[in-house]
């Protein structure tokens, strides 16, 4: 019976205990019972039972068993930590079960913060947490595009839809020129050098992000940039819980937001109409536009497909008194939106923990994945990245042959003005190999050892191992570039990059309450060091594309042939203090030290203090009758952080030994030293003050987070330039300053309860930078490919370049504006003349560039509304962006008025007389590449969009199956749509999120963000998946 | 509590052993705490103080001190876009403002010479206290000794005052150092000079290529006669003679190498060394010295190259008229030093040029040669050891070192006033190798003769291969100056200029 009522349900149990309730008479008797948790059904031992207003009690075993004697009238009272409290009636049953529910708000819940644990309540800093298990339906494969819209101050941007790539997170806008944006991972303790696109998400338990210096310093050097703590999934003790979660759904590029491109028709009549405005005869293949009725050959859509995505997770995890244990495996099998690129994830981890007695406690977790992924040169700029390059392909030129066969490469007549020749990008899409396989180990092993009450000394040895191999090969009969006709020469390159890092970390917390003091002791030593070796080859000209191998390369491409050797060693220790008064004065300090290898010689040791506190305020006893308010708490922080990011041999004077002369007929090898020492290199400093608030109020119905920070990065990594008498061309030195200030709000909501529960979780941030200061006499910098300037007192990073106003519209406009000289005519493109001397001048002194853009939002927003009715659950979460601007950098193709590429279709709407003068966006195409080189090449602000967004990006409704029992713990089907849709006035491409760097690939990086050079979309994901519990 | 308080010992134990661990050095390249220590460290550091002299005469040299005279002149192409960047150099019409400019060969010319300058400060700051064989360790010290008096020498011909460093650049702070007058670098330059000679082999003890003592003496004497003092060239340039090191080439156009062959050969004193092919020790300088555009056929005949390919662009030292006129009549350097191609896509009159043939040699590779450049010739000690003489009015002394150029040259005696005679005899046996500028200048005639140059030009600009119709630019010959103004890149970070 027992046996049986255990995978009875429990609201058919409450209908027995109801009905038992009247046969029985007020008597002792012994009661006994299953208590369970009620999210996952699993068993919970532990759990206090207490017969009401007595001392009578007893507590779960490992089934979550327990027997009670008590009166048959008698209220049992169910309390766990982290589950809120239960009173059930006995009513003269001799079997109570409970189901008890996890308190998420509880305030005694424990999070994670640097080096420890602390109740939330007593948290002096920023800190958010972030539980991915509600997150777990939507149907992505990283971390970061889970975290979208659910962390306050922390902007993450997918810059590309590459599979398995392009999270750009940044938090609290942190930049800088030089050294890296990305924040510190910290997974299971251990600080590693890779990102979290190695970890399945499934795996991790907790994510907790920490944003004030206080919260950070604990890292010191390489904390400027936030850290990110990750605990991953360890075995509690109880019976042995499987789950196995599934979700396969299908990938397709939407048509909203695609660039709209001239089809065939239009493409022959702008190029029919170019040499008619030109004066000159017009080709054959223009003659009749119309001919062309329903031929277009819309190249970008033929490089997209609708893809399959399938997730497979499957968890065990158990454990007793002696031993723990937690195991996930993933899977994850994704084909690309865009033609030939495909992406494979297997990933495995293993947490163990034993307790040979109850002072010591050995852990180790394992977890090895690997990735198999392929992008054929989808992203590149103009005539190197295929994606870019179908985009602009004429539209009179055929996909298919008139047999249906697949065209090679297609070239018109010289006189057509098709100067290039294109392979069919199809082709290139399929047959290019650009390969990565990546192999990620990360692990731990611990001791915790507590040898007195309150003492804990933990020794960890972690150790992390990355190997990416990439294997490029272009065949004879592909290329990714334009110009090249087929066939072509052959090429490859192989990539092979191993990473390992580990570290040795000794920790001791001492905690203890005397009185009314309550305070805790930390004490760390560590000990990291990293090393990369990297070997690039490169080789062309195989005799047989069927066998890529460096020994059957005719040519190896020294130029292109490398090794590469990277080492740090990093040495640090740490010493902080947590006090609290009544646990309702707060105060932390702490203070840490890092010695590390990148450091020069005369700045070896870096030392971060910083220093917290609080105020409960409704634990006053003027606010202990404000029913309302449940908490408010007064806190604010102040620290310093670093940022190592500098490059490892930066401080030497480094020795370039392919400096060779020749003496007569012998060579002689020749060495120089090439950059200047500088033993007094260090980090790049951050002093940190935040202030904020957290307001409960309605028992923790309404929830309210306020931050406001402000921080300031000083001794930026600078490359100055020197003069070159020194023999030198620039000098590494910290130099500079930064400012950043932003205001930080949280809101969660518990709309409604009961049967029908709806949750809101919303959040605003507004970051904002100032450059206050580069190097001496230098007061701006530009970006790569001088699209964006950084320069003291503005913003970073802004869009540069030219302003414009239409176009010149007559012989008089012309004549009564300034020009460039020798350049400008009737119709072409007006710019400003900035600094007033009558000539438009691009560089040099008289410059007349200027602040165009700024690719940074206002700010940022995030709303997720949950919503569960009986068996029924539906969430919806939107991230939106407003005020960012996108440079459209592949304008300087899709709007080339010389005809070379297909343009945009709004390019219809260009001057081409004085009585036809357009809409004032496009120039004359008459007068060639003196004319229309300026609007192409010149980047003015017509370059720039509003890329202000909000995005739908995820709905999701799952069904828990009744009736199951007898199977499953629980089961669970749900579908759900990933970027179901983007409200935007971004017109440059489907992704307003887009970064990336001039030649097309990888994300822009902190001096140049906010570039479109029509990269990768991101799909939407239509996808049905289960979740079984066993 | 006392485990606890032994933890921490530990702790602290480890921090302080553990300074040496945070030394990492780079494993894939040098750095300067592992360099600077072998014999092979240290010869390796010479070769790279060669270096930059093969971009210097590739180029920019040759068009600040030979196209910047009379000898020769830029040859206008008017379908392709202006390059100001040389015509300025040809026209003397470059924008000065506050002593300073931005032209792009000023700029170069300048920073070459002072990579020269700071390799050579590396050497010469460790090698004292290496410990290497004596013999490497003069060797070293006095090819580098020479390289530094060299580079000054040029800066100080070409910018009169300019930072002097002598120790390698340690910090930002030292970068910059305030402008030292001529009078001080002279003195460096002499110093260094005088330094190396007895460092150096002699020629014939020295790895070909290499500067030798003869050449160390050679330069010091050019020193001397810039500074006028003609005694101390004198017994320099004697000692070079008598040295029995070199002698003339029978044949002018052999004192001249070929892309692989007469390299360093009895002549030479010394060469900027080049060679054909893939390791980037290459030279180009031919293909800079062209008129254009130029097909590929036209260089495949010139050169021999199988895979020439067209070149645009503006041509560059082009010899002028004047030049062709300054050779006597049966002076056997014309034909070895001038011949003339066709273009038949240039604009100007047939298209047919004169051209540079000294240095024209068939070699295998598009704009990829191995012919030398020389820096200085035995035929130069004579002519500056003549002139030597002449100016302290020993005109009987002289004569018989002229006459021994001249008689190579298939001429007889000279004509007219002897010292005019070997000005004139420098301008043509020397034609072409960056000497006419720095001769004009350290004589004093430089303005007034390409003031004349000038007005030739402009009134003549077809004789001076602009297309007829076309003008030499507004500003020709507006800004002739014996210095050049200091360049304005260099002048955002030196705060002195």
């Amino acid at each position: 019976m027992k046996k049986k009522l255990n995978m009875i349900s429990p609201r058919f149990l409450l209908v027995l205990v109801f009905l038992w309730s009247f046969s029985t008479h007020a008597q002792d008797a012994t009661v006994t019972g299953t208590v369970t948790s009620i999210e996952d059904g699993q068993a919970l031992p532990g759990v206090n039972v207490l017969v009401k207003g007595t001392t009578q009690g007893a507590v779960t075993d490992f089934d979550g068993n327990y027997s009670i004697v008590a009166n048959s009238n008698a209220t049992l009272v169910f309390s766990y930590i982290g589950f809120t409290t239960q009173e059930i009636t006995i009513k003269g049953q001799n079997q109570v079960d409970a189901s008890m529910t996890e308190d998420a708000t509880s305030l005694d819940e424990v999070i994670l913060v640097g080096y420890g644990t602390q109740i939330k309540r007593e948290v002096t800093g920023s800190v958010q947490t972030v539980n991915l298990t509600e997150l777990s339906d939507i149907p992505v494969t990283q971390v970061g595009q889970k975290l979208q819209g659910q962390l306050a101050g922390v902007q993450i941007n997918q810059t590309t839809g590459t599979p398995g790539e392009g999270l750009n997170i940044r938090i609290r806008g942190q930049l800088s020129v030089s050294g890296g944006s990305e924040p510190l991972y910290v997974v299971d303790g251990f600080p590693i050098a890779g990102n979290l696109n190695n970890i399945n998400p499934a795996e991790i338990e907790t994510l907790t992000v920490l944003k004030d210096a206080a919260s950070t310093s604990l890292y010191g050097s390489r904390a400027a940039n936030g850290v990110v703590l990750i605990t991953t999934k360890q075995g509690k003790i109880g019976k042995t819980n499987v789950s196995f979660n599934m979700s396969t759904g299908l990938q397709s590029v939407p048509q909203r937001g695609r660039v709209e491109m001239m089809d065939a028709v239009e493409f022959a009549q702008f190029k029919q109409e170019y040499y008619q405005d030109q004066g000159d005869p017009v080709p054959d293949i223009f003659q009749n536009p119309s001919q062309y009725e329903g031929q277009t050959n819309d190249w970008y859509d033929a490089m997209l497909r609708t893809a399959p995505i399938s997730i497979y997770n499957l968890s065990v995890s158990g454990g007793s008194e002696k031993f723990r244990a937690s195991l996930v495996a993933g899977l994850t099998n994704q084909d690309g939106v865009v033609l030939g690129s495909d992406f494979q994830q297997v990933t495995l981890r293993a947490n163990m923990a034993f307790n040979p007695n109850d002072k010591v406690e050995i852990g180790v977790n394992i977890a090895p994945s690997w990735v198999v992924r392929n992008d054929p040169a989808t992203d590149g700029s103009r005539g190197t990245g295929i994606l870019f390059n179908a985009l602009h392909t004429w539209p009179i030129m055929p996909i298919n042959n008139a047999d249906g066969t697949r065209t090679e490469f297609n070239r018109f007549p010289a006189d057509t003005g098709n100067i290039f020749a294109y392979a069919n990008w199809l082709n290139s899409a399929e047959r290019i190999k650009n390969e990565d396989r990546d192999l990620n180990l990360v692990s731990n092993a611990y001791v915790d050892w507590k040898p007195i009450k309150g003492l804990s000394i933990k020794s960890s040895i972690n150790a992390e191992f990355y190997q990416r191999n990439t294997e490029f090969f272009s065949p004879t009969n592909a290329t990714n570039r334009i110009n090249r006709p087929i066939p072509t020469n052959n090429e490859a390159i192989w990539n092979n990059r191993d990473e390992f890092n580990w570290l040795n970390e000794n920790i001791a917390t001492y905690t203890n309450s005397i009185g009314n003091h309550n305070f805790s002791v930390l004490g760390v030593f560590s000990y990291q060091q990293f090393r990369i070796d990297r070997t690039r080859i490169r080789a062309t000209d195989f005799p047989d594309d069927r066998l890529p191998v460096i020994q059957g390369a005719i040519n190896i491409d020294r130029g292109g042939t490398f090794d590469e050797v990277q080492e740090s060693t990093l040495v640090s220790g740490v010493a902080g203090l947590t006090y609290n008064y009544k646990g309702k004065y707060l105060l932390t300090g702490s203070i840490r030290t890092d010695g590390s290898s990148r450091f020069g010689s005369e700045n070896r040791w870096g030392t971060f203090p910083s220093v917290s506190g609080g105020w409960i305020a409704s634990d006053e006893s003027f606010l202990e009758n404000a029913e309302a308010i449940s908490l408010l708490k007064i806190r604010g922080s102040w620290g310093v952080t670093g940022n190592q990011n500098i490059g490892n041999y930066t401080q030497y004077a480094l020795v370039d030994n392919n400096v060779p002369a020749v003496f007569g007929d012998t060579f002689a090898p020749g060495s120089a030293v090439n950059s200047l020492s500088n033993p007094n290199l260090g980090w790049e400093t951050t002093e940190q003050f935040d202030i904020g608030l957290d307001l409960s109020l309605f028992k923790d119905r309404v929830s309210f987070i306020y931050d406001y920070y402000t921080k300031n990065t000083t001794n930026l990594l600078f490359n100055i330039q020197v003069p070159r008498e020194s023999g030198f061309s620039n000098f590494s030195d910290n130099i500079g300053e930064l400012r950043f200030w932003g205001h930080e709000f949280s809101l969660n909501t518990v709309n409604t309860t009961g049967r029908f529960k709806w949750t809101t979780n919303a959040n605003i941030s507004f970051n904002r930078n100032e450059v206050v200061a580069l190097a001496e006499g230098i007061d701006q910098v530009f970006g790569p490919g001088n699209l964006h300037i950084t320069q003291v007192g503005q913003p970073f990073a802004q869009f540069y370049g030219h302003l414009s106003d239409g176009n010149y519209l007559n012989q008089a406009d012309l004549d009564s504006s300034p020009q460039v000289p020798g350049r400008s005519t009737v119709g072409s493109i007006k710019l400003i003349d900035v600094n007033g001397d009558g000539v438009i001048t691009r560089g040099g002194l008289d410059d007349d560039r200027a602040i165009t853009g700024n690719p940074f939002p206002d700010f940022t927003y995030g709303i997720t509304n949950r919503i569960t009715y009986d068996n029924w659950d539906f969430s919806v979460i939107a991230t939106g962006s407003q005020g960012n601007e996108v440079l459209v950098r592949h304008l300087f193709s899709t709007t080339n008025l010389d005809g070379v590429f297909n343009l945009l279709k709004d390019v219809e709407n260009r001057f081409r007389s004085v009585e036809n003068p357009g809409d004032g966006f496009y120039g004359t195409t008459v007068g060639g590449g003196r004319v229309t080189g300026i609007e192409r090449d010149w980047v003015n602000d017509r370059f720039v969009a509003d890329a202000s967004f909000f995005n739908i990006r995820n709905i999701t409704l799952g069904y828990t199956l009744p009736g199951l029992e007898k199977y499953f713990k629980s089961a669970r089907i749900y579908g759900s749509i990933q970027n179901v849709h983007i409200f935007t006035k971004y017109w440059g491409g489907p992704n307003p999120e887009i970064s990336v760097q001039n030649n097309g690939q990888g994300d822009g990086g902190n001096l140049a963000p906010g570039v479109d050079l029509s990269g990768y979309p991101i799909p939407r994901i239509i996808n049905i998946g289960v979740n079984l519990n066993f | 509590m006392k485990k606890i308080i032994l933890f921490l010992g530990l702790i602290c134990f480890i921090a302080m052993s553990c300074e040496d661990e945070l030394n990492v050095f780079p494993e894939d390249s040098l750095s300067v705490p592992t360099f600077f220590n072998t014999e092979d460290d240290f010869t390796q550091a010479v070769n790279a103080n060669y270096e930059p002299l093969r971009s210097l005469y590739n180029s920019t040299k040759p068009f600040m001190t030979e196209m910047s005279a009379d000898n020769t002149y830029f040859a206008r192409n008017t379908a392709f876009g202006a390059t100001e960047t040389n015509q300025d150099i040809a026209d003397h019409s470059m924008i000065t403002q506050g002593g300073i400019t931005p032209n792009g060969n000023v700029t170069n010319y300048y920073r070459t010479l002072y990579a020269i300058i700071a390799r050579s400060n590396q050497i010469l700051v460790t090698i004292d206290d290496a410990e290497i064989d004596a013999a490497v360790k003069a060797n070293v010290k006095g090819q580098a000794l020479f390289l530094r008096a060299f580079a000054y020498f040029d800066l100080v011909q070409l910018y009169e005052s300019v930072p002097m460093h002598l120790e390698p650049v340690l910090d930002r702070e030292g970068a910059a150092l305030p402008l030292t007058s001529e009078d001080v670098l002279y003195g460096q330059i002499v110093a260094d000079a005088l330094a190396a000679i007895p460092l150096l082999p002699l020629k014939s003890d020295q790895q070909p290529g290499r500067v030798t003592s003869g050449a160390a003496q050679t330069l010091l004497a050019n020193v001397h006669m810039v500074l006028e003092e003609w005694e101390a060239a004198e017994a320099l340039l004697k000692s070079v003679v008598g040295s029995g090191e070199y002698m003339l080439m029978p044949n002018y156009e052999d004192a001249f190498t070929g892309n692989s062959d007469n390299k360093n050969n009895m002549e030479s004193v010394f060469e900027v060394q080049y060679r054909e092919g893939a390791e980037g020790v290459q030279g180009n300088f031919m293909y800079n010295f062209l008129p254009r555009p130029i097909e590929a056929d036209e260089l495949a005949l010139l050169f021999g190259t199988p895979d020439a390919q067209p070149i645009n662009g503006q041509g560059n030292n082009i010899p002028t008229p004047d030049i062709i006129e300054a050779y006597e009549e049966g002076d056997l350097r014309e034909d070895a030093s001038i011949m003339y191609v066709l273009t038949r896509e240039s604009f100007w009159n047939d298209g047919v040029y004169p051209i540079i043939k000294k240095f024209v040699e068939p070699h295998a590779l598009h704009n990829n040669h191995g012919m030398n450049f020389p820096v200085y010739r035995y035929s130069e000690v004579l002519l500056f050891l003549a002139e030597a003489l002449e100016e302290q009015g020993k005109g009987g002394e002289a004569l018989p070192y002229l006459t021994q150029v001249r008689t190579r040259a298939g001429l007889g005696a000279h004509t007219g006033d002897l010292g005019d005679a070997i000005f004139r005899e420098r301008r043509v046996e020397l034609a072409f190798e960056n000497k006419r500028w720095f001769d004009l200048v350290r004589t004093g005639q430089a303005i007034q003769v390409m003031t004349e140059f000038g007005d030739r030009v402009i009134n003549n600009p077809n004789a001076y291969y602009f297309p007829v119709g076309v003008e030499a630019a507004g500003n020709a010959f507006t800004n002739i100056r014996e210095r050049y103004a200091l360049p304005a890149g260099e002048s955002e970070f030196n705060p002195n200029f």
